[in-house]
């Protein structure tokens, strides 16, 4: 009899840092070389082989990637002939949860037995305020909230200035989730910041978008990840530790960075909702958790979506960083990884980078970030400005 | 209502497009009148000015005066922006309550703090019309 459960049974990451551009020799890196090691790696680390592969689901690569239609280009470059599915994903940020939830749909369907779920994130090699020019028109309004030059960060900026105002907060209160994810980052060889931070050098660095400096919001990277996602039948007869999918939940509150509709902006519904309905599918609450891994650009967005989750009480989020509640060995630890701060965000891979965190972490092997007796993490993923959610529960199978 | 306008010299850095539906917006704000669409159906209105009611779908849509008032919801001064922004860098923008409840997204002229009275003016480019809020003295 089958279970019909999806787990994930292996993978692996690149760390991330910046590839794209050309070297002193004269050479560049090349996705599909990158991604190509990625793949091979996974398997193995799956205890799979090539042939065990139906399908394969890409993370649309940035537009600064040359090689287009590049799923099918990997298809060829791997020659791996796929009779579930070959194609390329693309959801803004949630670009990769989306990617991961057709991966484990293709195994639940019965499509296949083993999905690949993975992409390859290149943008270094193009300077921020060009890079903004695109990503500006993906987080609002072309016509009615671009021209007046809002940015993709500008809008949890914003949802920084009004907590503060509603809740007594501070920009040092909740520059301790920089603080924290530091040194959670510290102990993850794939981070890309890793240098200890003190509370008075994040206050140190330049504004961005007031009340955020340099260091509470994401720095940009390249980045690749690979997960293999399989039907749990396949995952126990490897005999490896595997993890499964538990509980999962979407919400879109059918508005885009503001809601036309004046609504409570910070309560992140769309978390909310998606946190609740992935909670009650896996029959567990808030308290059950072990660890979760969120998608927080900035340290306010970090605050809010653990708050919206149920992981810490409504105003308390930023205080609970600096308390150790939200920290490795901590009540709930947040971004063992790192988080998007310093673990980095290469945007279209990020979110993969968190299911494989979690995926070390539930199969103890997060070595010096690892967290005690972890069980059972939550992966939370968002566009816009929290505007849509996508949670897993994630369960691990000794 | 009619709203104050400003003469702004250049050209708008991002010009919004315009279609045959939301030109009556563009044409009122570029002489300090901002309409909007709401619901013969359901009497709700929408901002931006839409075709459709996003509220029950219905296709008809009356063309309404807004007050141009409204309280500062939240906002931020952006110091690291798109490059077609470069030269207005540092800006402030914002997100503003409308008396009519509707909630829209601008930029701030002033440093008018949260749940403040604002209203919005006309900032009169080369090439067209744009939109701000600003604080309400007194």
């Amino acid at each position: 009899m089958t279970s019909n459960k999806v787990s994930i049974l292996g993978g692996a990451a690149l760390p991330v840092g910046k590839l794209q551009g050309l070297s002193d020799a004269g050479t560049q890196h090349l996705e599909h070389e990158v991604l190509a090691k990625l793949i091979v790696e996974a398997l193995a680390d799956a205890g799979l082989e090539k042939e065990d592969v139906g399908s394969m689901i890409l993370t649309l690569p940035r537009p600064y990637t040359q090689q287009k239609y590049f799923a099918t280009f990997m298809a060829n470059y791997m020659r791996l002939p796929c009779d579930g599915l070959v194609m390329e994903v693309m959801g803004n940020g949630m670009t990769p949860a989306l990617t991961f939830q057709t991966a484990v749909d293709q195994v639940r369907l019965g499509r296949t037995k083993v999905a690949l779920a993975l992409g390859i994130n290149f943008e270094t090699g193009t300077p921020a305020p060009e890079h903004m020019m695109s990503s500006m028109r993906a987080t609002g309004d072309v016509d009615f909230h671009v021209p007046f030059g809002f940015t993709p960060i500008s809008w949890y900026a914003m949802d920084a200035v009004r907590y503060i105002h509603e809740h007594n907060s501070s920009r040092e209160d909740l520059a301790m989730v920089a603080v924290k994810n530091r040194a959670h980052a510290m102990h993850n060889p794939i981070a890309q910041f890793r240098k200890p931070m003190t509370l008075d050098d994040v206050l140190a660095q330049r504004p961005i978008v007031e009340p955020l400096g340099l260091f509470e919001v994401p720095g940009r990277g390249d980045g690749a990840v690979c997960l293999v996602i399989a039907d749990e039948d396949v995952a126990k007869e490897t005999g490896k530790p595997y993890v499964n999918v538990r509980g999962e939940g979407f919400y879109h509150e059918g508005a885009h960075q503001i809601s036309e509709v004046p609504n409570d902006m910070i309560a992140f519904e769309a978390a909310q909702q998606a946190g609740a309905k992935a909670m009650a599918g896996a029959g567990i609450g808030p308290d059950d958790l072990d660890l979760a891994e969120v998608y927080a650009p900035c340290t306010i967005v970090e605050v809010l979506v653990a708050e919206a989750l149920g992981l810490c009480p409504v105003g308390q989020g930023a205080r609970q960083a600096a308390s150790g509640d939200t920290s490795i060995g901590g009540r709930i630890p947040i971004c063992t990884s790192g988080g998007l701060l310093s673990r980095g965000h290469p945007a279209y891979v990020t979110a993969l980078y968190s299911y494989f965190e979690v995926l070390e972490q539930l199969r103890g092997r997060g070595a010096e970030r690892q967290v005690t007796d972890a069980e059972l993490g939550l992966v939370c993923t968002e566009l816009g400005n929290y505007n849509a959610a996508m949670v897993h529960i994630l369960e691990a199978v000794a | 209502m009619t709203q104050p306008i400003i003469t702004t010299e250049g050209k708008r850095a991002y010009p919004p497009r315009m279609s045959d539906f939301t030109k009556p917006f563009w044409d009122g704000v570029a002489t300090g009148s901002f309409r909007t669409t709401r619901c013969d159906a359901c009497q709700r209105p929408s901002f931006p000015p839409k075709p459709i009611c996003p509220h029950c779908w219905s296709d008809q849509v009356t063309w309404i005066d807004l007050s141009g008032r409204g309280r500062l919801y939240s906002a931020t001064v952006v110091h690291a922006g798109p490059a077609v922004f470069a030269q207005d860098l540092p800006y402030r923008v914002g997100i503003v309550d409308l008396d009519e409840g509707l909630r829209i997204a601008t930029r701030v002229l002033d440093e008018t703090r949260l749940d403040q009275a604002v209203e919005l003016v006309v900032l009169a480019y080369d090439d067209g019309p744009l939109y701000a809020a600003r604080g309400i003295s007194g």
